[in-house]
């Protein structure tokens, strides 16, 4: 018989095994993805003969793959990777399975910078444009127009950031406390938007409406690189957690705090680095809420919840379910598009539930 | 020979209200220290401090002749362990990743073969092979609490504490755990030793070395079971009348509770 010690070692490499097969999957969907829109001069054969650069692309077929496509696919990615890691992180170190990345009020907080925007015309940037254009380099060159409801959706959410690290400064705050701050914060965040709504106009109305809605579509290339960078640089950040969330998750702060691990420090650190990977992504792509609570709880269920295998994974199917619900939603009813936000909870919820559901018929 | 624990006029309150103030005592290398008293006496508070979960409003804790107070906090995991009274998780994970969590002070982030080998032969020693891949929330109260102080013994600690470890257990696991313990402590070769936070006085008469008896947020008592538990401090601390045997031929002293003196609740 197998010793212990080598079935341990061996379940690593089956779970490994099945991060790999899960990533494959995203990058085979992510290129047949790329091959699909309602263009008809580029079917999938041809797509793929552009991307590899066996064949040489006119200008109308370029733009189309570079400029529409393959930022919408690497947004997707990035998304959920973001929203998936961010969700993961914020279920382990509060303890609670029931959090979101949306949990804390990052959402309600960009929601709100977002209506501020569109229906008041009150623009952080605005203030802010007398300095960042005597910046040298790229911030001199923005188009403060352009993203004048991005910069706000983020400055909102990073207040919340703020007050989660004002939170962290007292002492003995309980992980309950983050949770009930988060829904406070959502209510009243929620309440000034439908004042400002109550006073938009129809076409105000609209354009928050669809802003809340959730899409991939609105950062341009440039920004999207940019996205897809910054969430690259943190995701390593997240992935030294593994250890201590293991701890906190496991058995609460006492525990975590008999294996060497500093609970509060370790929450704060972790909250603030998952609601930044949030504001980032949902700056960009208004509310794509699904993912974050159900891409960590499936990986779960496969892979089980050991955080040095979770973050990773976790990160791999929330990048392939994102993609997936945008492809169906930008397929099923072509040329219409169907918001990914919208398509995430019409796909991703009874598949959720099916898995959970399917889980505990085995467990029990 | 060194104490492995020093503790000198302990303190603490929450808020105005003092749980326990003067406390001082010392734990000798393989030794089990119970310590007994009411429920809101303080017995769990006083683990904690002595684990920094915990600080305490004044006194000193040294642990083998190193202040805990200024100790980092990884270095404090691989010098004590603490076994809470029962883990209950949303998150479980695998019994062997669970007592690979007594292995965290010492992993940076890649787990080492020497880790992994400690695990297993930890894991063998508490006779938990056939669960080692089942999830940490399928098993019994007792099998899990076996997994917790497995856990704590891959820490390889000076100090084990325990938070009333026997207190959710079936009569036969509360042997089987109090035996581990005593097992633990008396392995001449890790010179490590115990303190329990207990409610069962016979359990604490026979397998502690020593007793510690907090009343009214002092120390009442500190010694050998015989020397503690007599009527009068049974009496006093409890609030209960009781017979004691005596310990002889090896046998444990054992404590008889009898009743309620001038019984109120029989309403006579």
């Amino acid at each position: 018989m197998e010793s212990i010690t080598e079935r341990h070692i061996q379940n690593g490499y089956v779970q490994i095994l099945i991060m790999a097969v899960v990533a494959s999957c995203t990058i085979i969907l992510g290129l047949f993805a790329m091959g699909i829109g309602s263009s008809e001069q580029l079917d999938q054969l041809s797509t793929l003969k552009i991307i590899l650069g066996i064949s040489e692309p006119d200008s109308l077929q370029s733009d189309i793959i570079w400029h529409l496509r393959f930022p919408r696919i690497l947004m997707a990615i990035t998304c959920g990777v973001a929203l998936a890691t961010a969700g993961a992180l914020m279920q382990g170190c509060l303890g609670n399975p029931l959090v979101s990345p949306l949990t804390l009020g990052v959402a309600s907080g960009a929601s709100l910078g977002a209506a501020l925007a569109i229906v008041l015309g009150l623009q952080v940037i605005d203030f802010l444009e007398p300095f960042l254009s005597n910046l040298p380099g790229p911030l001199s060159n923005l188009d403060f127009e352009s993203i004048g409801i991005v910069a706000n959706a983020f400055f909102f959410s990073l207040i919340v950031v703020v007050i989660i690290i004002q939170l962290g400064k007292m002492r003995s705050i309980s992980p309950e406390s983050y949770i009930l701050v988060g829904i406070a914060i959502t209510f009243i965040c929620g309440a000034i938007v439908s004042t400002i709504q109550y006073f938009a106009s129809d076409a105000e109305i609209s354009q928050l409406t669809h802003w809340s809605f959730g899409s991939l579509s609105r950062p341009d290339l440039g920004q999207t690189m940019w996205i897809a960078a910054l969430i690259i640089c943190l995701m390593p950040y997240a992935i030294i957690f593994a250890w201590d969330l293991n701890s906190m998750a496991l058995g609460g702060d006492d525990f975590a705090i008999s294996t060497g691990v500093d609970p509060q420090a370790t929450r704060v650190t972790i909250l603030v680095l998952s609601a930044g990977m949030t504001s980032i992504v949902i700056a960009f792509t208004g509310l794509i809420g699904f993912v974050g609570l159900a891409a960590p709880h499936m990986t779960r269920l496969i892979i089980g919840n050991d955080y040095r295998k979770l973050l990773p994974c976790s990160a791999v199917s929330g990048a392939f379910l994102v993609l997936i619900a945008d492809t169906i939603g930008r397929t099923i009813v072509a040329p219409i598009i169907i918001p990914v936000g919208v398509m995430l909870s019409v796909i991703g919820g009874p598949f959720f539930m099916y898995l959970l559901l399917a889980n505990k018929g085995v467990s029990h | 020979m060194n104490s492995i624990l020093e503790a000198k006029n302990l303190s603490f309150s929450w808020g105005n209200k003092q749980v326990f103030s003067g406390v001082g005592f010392d734990i000798q290398p393989n030794q089990i220290v119970a310590i007994v008293g009411v429920n809101g006496a303080g017995k769990s508070t006083l683990l904690k401090c002595l684990n920094r979960i915990l600080v305490p409003s004044t006194g000193s804790i040294s642990i083998n002749s190193e202040e805990v107070s200024t100790m980092p906090i990884l270095e404090l995991a691989k010098q004590v362990s603490y076994v809470p009274q029962s883990v209950s998780t949303s998150f479980p994970l695998d019994v062997y990743d669970v007592v690979m969590l007594g292995r965290r002070p010492y992993i940076s982030w890649r787990i080492s073969d020497e880790d992994r080998e400690f695990v297993s032969n930890t894991i063998s020693l508490f006779d938990l092979e056939d669960f080692a891949f089942r999830r940490f929330d399928q098993l019994s109260g007792g099998e899990r609490q076996r997994v917790i102080i497995a856990k704590a013994v891959a820490q390889n600690p000076s100090l084990f504490l325990f938070d009333e470890p026997t207190s959710d257990l079936d009569l036969k696991n509360q042997i089987i755990v109090m035996k581990s313990i005593r097992k633990l402590v008396d392995n001449k070769d890790n010179n490590c030793s115990a303190l329990i936070a207990i409610h069962d006085l016979n359990t604490a008469a026979r397998f502690a070395d020593s007793i510690l008896m907090l009343h009214e947020g002092e120390m009442k008592a500190f010694g050998s079971p015989e020397i503690v538990f007599t009527e009068e401090n049974i009496s006093e601390v409890f609030g209960v009348t009781s017979d004691l045997i005596s310990s002889n031929d090896g046998a444990p002293m054992r404590i008889h509770v009898l009743d309620i003196p001038n019984d109120e609740s029989a309403g006579n």
